[in-house]
């Protein structure tokens, strides 16, 4: 009995063993992901005397790993799955530990011609209907800070201009050899938010965004696209009978042409958005309403002159936006400032316990300030440092040209860019006047090494940003606003991969501006006066120990801080000594 | 498409783009906002003789140019009852801005004369006008209301220290908050937390009201003479269904209160002078065991079957002297006209 037991066992091992193999064999696993060990120590400034609450100097990091897990079960699909371990220094025995799912997605190709994805998606269309905006004052960032920039991309999935969003998505094209040369598809459904409980009887409804996308090779130089998209909430999801709608409809041609040493592209962009607040499901049969609606449009032409050697990009357009344009999925902003969200470093300060308002250092540096939902009304902004495109080129009530270039030479010893643009408000905001817009932001980078054909790099960086708004008219309602930021950097690669940083950023703004209050359904409702005249400062010196492009360490020292002038803040100045390791797998 | 052709095209669309909007500027005009205050129309009440009796309403028009902070000021100039209605805005709405004769804390409007004033906020003009309250406002309407007018009810349990000094838990007809009768509730315990209860049995099973939406209101009476510090008064409700109301009838005090049971609590600081009326969202209540998983703590008040007025105070006797100020005064935490209200507290019904 005891034998016959033994080889059953024997039995069962070695079949069930062979099942386990050949599952393995079948298997296609593979691991990415990133690594980052994150330290930094703060500390208030040694001339800061009016401070005697707050502590000298605090110290806080983490390390953590985004382990990425690609199944492959079959050769058409791939299942992934971002988890995270992240673990805070001072826990102890793992009770500060954090393990969590960041990302999950499943992935394939039917019968080779529909692409779909289910889970985690990062979604883009037109840049007036589904498009996350740069960050203000992120336009000619220095390396110097470029580590803090990739830390607040990638814990908000902020991807190639892309919306992080859960949900499903297709994709499919077809050639043909007449009449056009190939027509594509692209469709989601993805649901932004989830019904939550607002109180004890009340929730609040789904709200989805979905969209598709339509792109026609006419012939080889004609381009015919097509976009639609909608941020609606599901009345029946929730209790409340009010629910948002805003769909957007873009369209585009893109012509080209051009010869073995130059290309140019025109590009004609026009559409329209509604958007509108829908009363549903109504007691005593009442029928369905809706209140709030706005309707606007905008069109854009581009054109843009390049040269095929790569030492010259022109782009030159006219943009026109209606000041009732809404596009949620184009508008909403990275950064929310009525959202209450507090500063990381230093939230209070001064022995009067005063908020600290966000400097441009905690702009580079916090990426808890950053915003990752989609807000069906315009979001609030800071005129000092964003007071033409709030919303990117989607900011409604914008007229005006622009011009960007890229200059550089062919041994790319010196690289250069410039973007200006002149706009003017459609119409008056609290004035019949309009307010003028000129904008003008230049940077060029000289590369040394190789004008002096050295085999080490070294790097002089510079950029100017400005901006001014004007108003004019009766002097209760007249406005000028102007605003600089001023960047230096320097790199210098002192041995093998191992550099030499420092760099400076200055910004100033100084005028006066209104700044605009919305209610629940974006309507204005007031204009707050507000006098700007503040000055922010970042001076940075640390080393870069680079192993690989995404592999390295950088250990640096900032001094930054903000001056107000006649302002109801303090001036604030702080240290921060930070470590950064960030491994790319 | 040669260049005229796009040039034309272009040129329409510019056109069309110079048609395509129709106001002139938005949100409201920064001139009117920052500019001096003006009254567009003066302060009209849509009713100057109310018999709230009969629910009618006061009320209140007036539009002036720009958004402020205004105030309505109501006072009875018999009784000095007061009512104060605030908003900011730019219009003063009479389909929405009401007075329904209640104050904002008692006492109470009676059959009177009634001043109205009506100011706004860093700006020096003010609009008055007078009502005359025709019959006033009462207060019984509720789910359930207990105001002692008939003595205690039936089924009432009263505990209290016997140990104590000049105890008063009982009912009383010198100075009511409504009606003439009131319940007293105090004495002196130098040495203990507790000085006693109020037990009363409930029955609102009909009551459809979410928590959020029913309001428990009472009147209390805090020292007239001598203002004591650290007393307040209890209040417990218990939704407990399975165990009679009066379970053990030896120890004076309803057995739904136990630590076992759902009941919920909120307890009142009583730290004023002369009466008060309370309102409270049955929502904000706490549960009384919040750690006992055995516990489903789901308010639901038509299972609401009883509540407990307790008082207590703190102990002053040199044996346990946390409030050594309050040594030799009497507790006094008198209450009446406990009502339940739904939607609003009884105010502002």
């Amino acid at each position: 009995m005891k034998r016959n037991l033994i080889l059953l066992l024997i039995f069962f091992a070695v079949f069930l063993s062979a099942i386990s193999l050949h599952a393995q064999i079948n298997e296609n696993i593979w691991f990415d992901g990133l690594s980052r060990s994150y330290f930094a120590r703060d500390a208030v400034d040694k001339s800061t005397t009016d401070d005697t609450l707050s502590a000298k100097n605090t110290s806080n990091g983490y390390n953590l790993l985004d382990l990425n897990t690609h199944v492959n079960p079959i050769k058409d699909i791939e299942i992934f799955a971002q988890l995270r371990i992240r673990n805070s220094f001072g826990s102890f025995f793992g009770s500060g530990t954090e393990i969590n799912v960041r990302q999950l997605k499943a992935k394939g190709v039917i019968n080779n011609k529909i692409r779909f994805s289910v889970g985690d998606l990062f979604l883009k269309q037109s840049k007036f209907t589904l498009h996350n905006y740069d960050e203000e004052l992120s336009g000619h960032e220095n390396d110097m800070l470029k580590p803090y920039r990739d830390i607040i991309h990638y814990e908000n999935f902020y991807t190639e201009n892309r919306w992080h969003l859960q949900g499903i998505q297709t994709d499919f094209s077809f050639e043909f050899d007449r009449f056009i040369r190939s027509l594509g598809f692209d469709f989601f459904v993805t649901r932004p938010s989830g019904s939550s409980q607002i109180n004890e009887t009340t929730y609040s409804s789904d709200l989805l965004l979905s969209g598709g996308s339509m792109i026609s090779e006419i012939n080889k130089r004609l381009t015919l696209s097509g976009n639609y998209i909608n941020l609606f909430e599901v009345a029946s999801s929730g209790t409340k009978n009010i629910s948002v709608r805003n769909p957007v409809h873009d369209m585009s041609l893109l012509h080209h042409f051009g010869n073995d040493k130059y290309r140019i592209e025109q590009k004609l962009q026009t559409g329209f958005s509604k958007r509108y607040w829908l009363y549903s499901e109504l007691e005593n049969g009442t029928s369905d309403s809706t209140s709030n609606d706005t309707q606007g449009m905008y069109f854009e032409l581009d054109n843009k002159y390049i040269k095929k050697d790569s030492t010259l990009f022109l782009t030159l357009g006219y943009r026109y936006v209606d000041p009732n344009f809404r596009s949620a999925g184009a508008q909403t902003r990275r950064l929310d400032y009525a959202a209450g969200n507090s500063n990381t470093i230093y939230p209070i300060y001064t022995n009067m316990s005063l908020i600290r308002p966000p400097s441009l250092f905690d702009l580079v540096s916090d990426d808890r300030l950053y915003n990752r939902d989609l807000s069906s009304i315009l979001m609030a902004f800071n005129p000092s440092y964003s007071n033409i495109l709030p919303y990117g080129e989607a900011t409604p009530n914008r007229n005006g040209i622009y011009l960007k270039a890229k200059i550089n030479n062919k041994k790319k010893v010196f690289l250069s860019k410039i973007n200006a643009g002149f706009f003017k408000e459609v119409i008056g905001q609290g004035a019949v006047e309009k307010r003028y817009f000129g904008l003008f932001k230049g940077s060029f980078k000289i590369n040394f090494h190789r004008w002096l054909n050295w085999e080490k790099e070294l790097s002089l960086s510079a950029s100017s940003e400005s901006e001014l708004t004007r108003r004019d008219g009766k002097a209760v309602s007249s406005l000028n606003l102007f605003s600089h930021q001023m960047n230096a950097s320097v790199n210098a690669e002192l041995a093998k991969k191992f550099f030499i940083q420092a760099s400076y950023k200055q910004f100033n703004a100084n005028g006066n501006e209104f700044l605009t209050q919305r209610d629940n359904y974006g309507n204005i409702t007031y204009f707050t006066s507000t006098q700007i005249d503040q000055k922010d400062h970042i001076l940075s010196f640390g080393m870069l120990y680079k192993l690989r492009e995404n592999v390295y360490a950088n250990l640096n020292y900032n001094w930054w801080g903000m001056k107000f002038t006649d302002q109801p803040y303090l001036d604030y100045k702080y240290n921060r000594l930070i470590l950064i390791l960030s491994v790319e797998l | 498409m040669n260049i005229k052709t796009k040039l034309i095209l272009f040129l329409g669309l510019v056109c069309f783009l110079h048609s395509c909007t129709k106001k002139e500027f938005e949100g409201p005009l920064i001139e009117t906002l920052y500019g001096d205050f003006e009254l567009i129309k003066p302060l009209k009440l849509t009713n100057k003789n109310p018999s709230f009796l009969s629910n009618e309403q006061v009320g209140f028009h007036c539009e002036f140019n720009k958004p402020v902070q205004w105030k309505i000021a109501i006072l009875g100039l018999s009784t000095s009852a007061t009512r104060e209605i605030t908003g900011f805005s730019n219009i003063i709405d009479s389909n929405m801005i009401v007075w329904n004769g209640g104050p904002s804390q008692v006492p109470f409007f009676s059959e009177e004369v009634c001043a109205i004033e009506l100011t706004f906020e860093n700006e020096i003009d003010t609009l008055r006008d007078t009502i005359s309250i025709v019959s006033a406002k009462t207060y019984e309407n509720g789910i359930w209301v207990e105001n002692f007018e008939d003595g205690l009810p039936t089924n009432a349990l009263v505990y209290y220290n016997t140990d104590g000094g000049g105890m008063t838990f009982s009912v009383a007809n010198d100075d009511a908050l409504l009606g003439n009768s009131y319940f007293k509730m105090g004495g002196r315990v130098n040495w203990d937390w507790n000085l006693g209860s109020l037990d009363l049995p409930l029955n609102i099973t009909n009551a459809s009201q979410a928590s959020d939406d029913l309001y428990i209101n009472i009147g209390i009476l805090s020292d007239l003479q001598d203002l004591h510090t650290g007393q307040f008064i209890n209040i417990l409700i218990s939704e407990e269904t399975g165990t009679p109301f009066n379970d053990n009838p030896n120890n004076n005090a309803s057995d739904l209160f136990e630590s076992t049971m759902e009941v919920y609590k909120m307890k009142v600081p009583v730290d004023w002078n002369g009466w008060q009326l309370k309102s409270f969202r049955y929502s904000d209540f706490e549960p009384v065991s919040p750690n006992n998983q055995d516990i489903n703590f789901n308010m639901n008040p038509s299972d609401i079957s009883a509540i407990r007025i307790s008082c207590q105070a703190c102990p002053s006797s040199t044996g346990n002297p946390n409030c050594p100020e309050n040594f030799g005064k009497d507790v006094r935490t008198d209450i009446d006209h406990i009502i339940f209200t739904a939607n609003s507290s009884l105010l502002d019904q």
